[in-house]
């Protein structure tokens, strides 16, 4: 947790007292209403005065006349809302990208999905949408009916992509390397990297705009399968969001039953990443090691669940399935057995020389970087930056369990994913603590079925870092807008940096000690 | 020679996976098929990275349309005969993102579908039953060894079923048996 005491709010009343109406305690810390143009010299206080300042999230929104963009701002201890609305015939905002390069991408989303034109953004083009999606349409605005968008006739191959020396390799959509369909085009001058530009949307499925066709109820299904890896905690994400709008209280055996859930599911991610990372190394053993010992965790989820992938465990209210206490000496043992087994791996990933040869100094993403790109979760810990939500907001019964927040100062390859190597053990720690301590009492509450109108963001810590909901209720059975900033979103600005410069053989290593999850990114 | 191609073809059976804008859930239960619990490499099943070097083609997801025209190419690519299997429920019809603007919903609108295996997400032994299905659908039912000797003489030639056959029917076979019982001990269930 960072250790600050700046007071945010403070410090932007100080600055801008009677241009900006500041409403304390709305939308987590604060939400700030500017007018056009001066969420520039918000976010410019707020970035001399906190280091830690990045912006998570930019949520675009139909007002009906106008088209809603808030800026989403964490700080090292407060999480802000800058609301500013621009004229839907003339949707036309300055950028932020110079002031803080966190927003690139989340300027691009916006632009794409409503068509707010961010002046001075140097990425143009469809970034999520497909390239032949027609130029004019935007899905996300209220009058637009999508399904019925005839795309565009396919354009040419691209010509031969090499520029004078420097030649371009495209990594994707169907590649080895990848798990998902994401283009990747290196430019390289003999082997090192000189260039990395990413097209992502193959996996936009548009699940924000399908969400407000459907229930609230329905929408947690929905959610879910965001991404088959973090499903958990997309749901509880959107429950707990769900839950702050109906200001109901989860008892407190629920708060550690999704715990438990939450936890077995950062342990699956985790194993799969660390074999995965193996894989990409040409370490294949790594791989069959790590994958054979996920099973048993695989086996736990479907336990507790019922499920193996979709565990579906999270309700609005609470859990919808308690943990039968026969299930308890099981769920123990494997736990005790997967632990056993931790000395060796941690064994290889320190010291193992072809590891090392592979991973150390590879990729270094420095402090200062990793803080102005606004990277999150194992890889923002990677590089000494201390930010877990789990720590800095804690929800559900994150407060009462101790736990160690693991950092590394190395912000290489090897240290995220020493980060995640380390962060096992803390989950087996937190879910062996959450057993011993669970407390009795019932495991959900009946909740109101009616949402009343009214907004809510919420932030949870996903296995790949911080993960933003934001809900919009007006008041009838389906959200107005549901927005999830996932939290590879927000890293990938940070290989493209430091990819430059790298081997070539360097890039898929370095990249899946991202932990990229693309369904996630896409949505 | 054609038969000497299917023996090959059913015992190894190189398989590609596609990923046409997925969850992700289907794709990590498909490579969990190679990991030591699962295995399918006992079988011959390798996967495949390259589409020119592979038979079936198995595909995860609702198909977007960025990914649609990507997913016709590997198609094209493949040689001669090609199976794809549809893996998931929205690979077969859309699943729950039926509707969404950016989906084109089921593989089968864009390309011709062998087998579908449906599930959100469908087990491990799901998709090795579905892939063994489909490899016992490619070759005619061989008696079994015993009884191969006492109705040699009698027993009628079997065409091979053409390759391109949209939906295969499939046989209940000794081969498709002894698949099952290997599944079902690799249950964890089975052994309690």
């Amino acid at each position: 947790m960072p250790n600050s005491s700046i007071d945010i709010i403070n410090v932007i009343e100080s600055k801008l007292k009677d241009k900006v109406q500041i409403q304390k305690g709305q939308l987590s810390t604060a939400a700030i209403t500017v007018s056009n143009g001066l969420h520039r010299d918000v976010i410019q206080a707020m970035v001399d005065a906190d280091p830690y300042t990045a912006i998570s999230a930019i949520t675009g929104l139909d007002l009906g006349a106008s088209l809603g963009v808030y800026y989403h701002v964490r700080t090292s201890n407060a999480f802000l809302t800058i609301k500013a609305e621009v004229p839907k015939e003339n949707p036309k905002i300055q950028t932020i990208t110079d002031i803080t390069p966190s927003g690139v991408f989340h300027e691009l989303e916006v632009s794409d999905l409503f068509g707010v034109a961010f002046e001075g953004n140097p990425l143009p083009g469809h970034f999520v949408l497909p390239e032949t999606w027609p130029q004019g349409i935007y899905p996300l605005r209220k009058d637009v009916n999508a399904n019925e968008v005839k795309l565009d006739p396919p354009l040419e191959e691209e010509k031969k992509p090499s520029e004078g020396k420097l030649v371009k390799i495209i990594i994707g959509p169907q590649h080895p390397a990848l798990l998902e369909p994401e283009k990747f085009a290196v430019t390289v001058d003999g082997e090192t990297v000189t260039k990395v530009e990413p097209r992502i949307g193959y996996v936009h499925r548009g699940i924000e705009k399908a969400s407000e066709s459907r229930t609230y109820l329905q929408d947690i299904y929905l959610v879910e399968r965001i991404c088959g890896i973090c499903t958990t905690i997309h749901a509880a994400d959107f429950c707990e969001t769900v839950e702050k709008l109906l200001k109901a209280e989860v008892p407190q055996r629920a708060k550690y039953l999704r715990v438990i859930a939450l936890e077995l599911n950062r342990l699956h991610s985790h194993f799969l990443t660390l074999g995965h990372a193996g894989l990409e190394i040409g370490y294949e053993t790594l791989f069959q090691y790590f994958w054979r010992d996920r099973e048993p965790i695989m086996d736990l989820i479907e336990l507790t669940s019922g499920s193996r992938v979709y565990p579906s465990i999270m309700t609005i209210g609470g859990v919808r399935r308690d943990l039968k206490d026969t299930d308890l000496p099981k769920i123990k043992t494997t736990l005790i057995e997967l632990r056993k087994k931790l000395p060796f791996y941690r064994q290889v990933y320190e010291n193992e020389p072809s590891l090392r040869a592979r991973m150390k100094n590879v990729g270094i993403l420095k402090r200062e970087d990793a803080l102005k790109l606004g990277v999150v979760g194992p890889v923002a810990r990677g590089s000494g930056v201390d930010i877990d939500v789990r720590k800095d907001e804690p929800y559900e019964a994150y407060s009462e369990i101790p736990f160690k927040e693991i950092v590394y100062q190395d912000g290489d390859t090897w240290a995220r994913m020493n980060v995640r190597m380390d962060e096992v053990e803390e989950s087996i720690n937190i879910i062996e603590y959450a057993l011993d301590h669970l407390p009795a009492g019932p495991f959900r509450v009946k909740v109101p079925r009616v949402v009343p109108p009214g907004e809510a963001v919420n932030r949870v810590e996903a296995p790949r870092g911080e993960l933003f909901c934001y809900i919009k209720s007006n008041g009838t059975a389906m959200p107005e807008r549901v927005k999830v900033r996932t939290p590879t979103y927000a890293n990938i600005p940070s290989f493209l940096k430091t990819a430059i410069g790298e081997n070539i053989a360097d890039v898929p290593p370095n990249f899946v000690s991202l932990d990229p999850c693309f369904s996630c990114t896409d949505r | 020679m054609a038969d000497t191609k299917t023996w090959a073809r059913v015992k190894s059976p190189w398989v590609l996976h596609f990923n046409s804008g997925s969850c992700n859930g289907c794709d990590i239960e498909i490579v969990s098929l190679l990991t030591p619990k699962y295995d399918v490499e006992r079988f011959g099943v390798k996967l495949e990275p390259s589409p020119r070097h592979a038979d079936v083609l198995l595909v995860t997801g609702a198909v977007t349309k960025q990914c649609e025209e990507r997913l016709k190419r590997v198609y094209d690519q493949m040689p001669q005969p090609k199976f794809v299997v549809a893996i998931g429920a929205c690979a077969c019809s859309g699943g729950v993102f039926n509707g969404c603007y950016n989906v084109v919903g089921g593989v089968d609108k864009v390309i011709p579908v062998t087998a579908y295996i449906p599930g959100c997400a469908p087990r491990p032994e799901a998709l090795m039953d579905g892939v063994v299905k489909l490899l016992n659908a490619l070759s005619p039912p061989k008696p079994k060894k015993q009884a191969k000797q006492e109705k040699l003489v009698e027993a009628p030639k079997e065409e091979v079923k053409p390759p391109d056959a949209p939906i295969l029917e499939v046989p209940t076979t000794p081969i498709l048996q002894d698949a099952k019982s290997i599944i079902e001990e690799t249950k964890p269930d089975a052994k309690q």
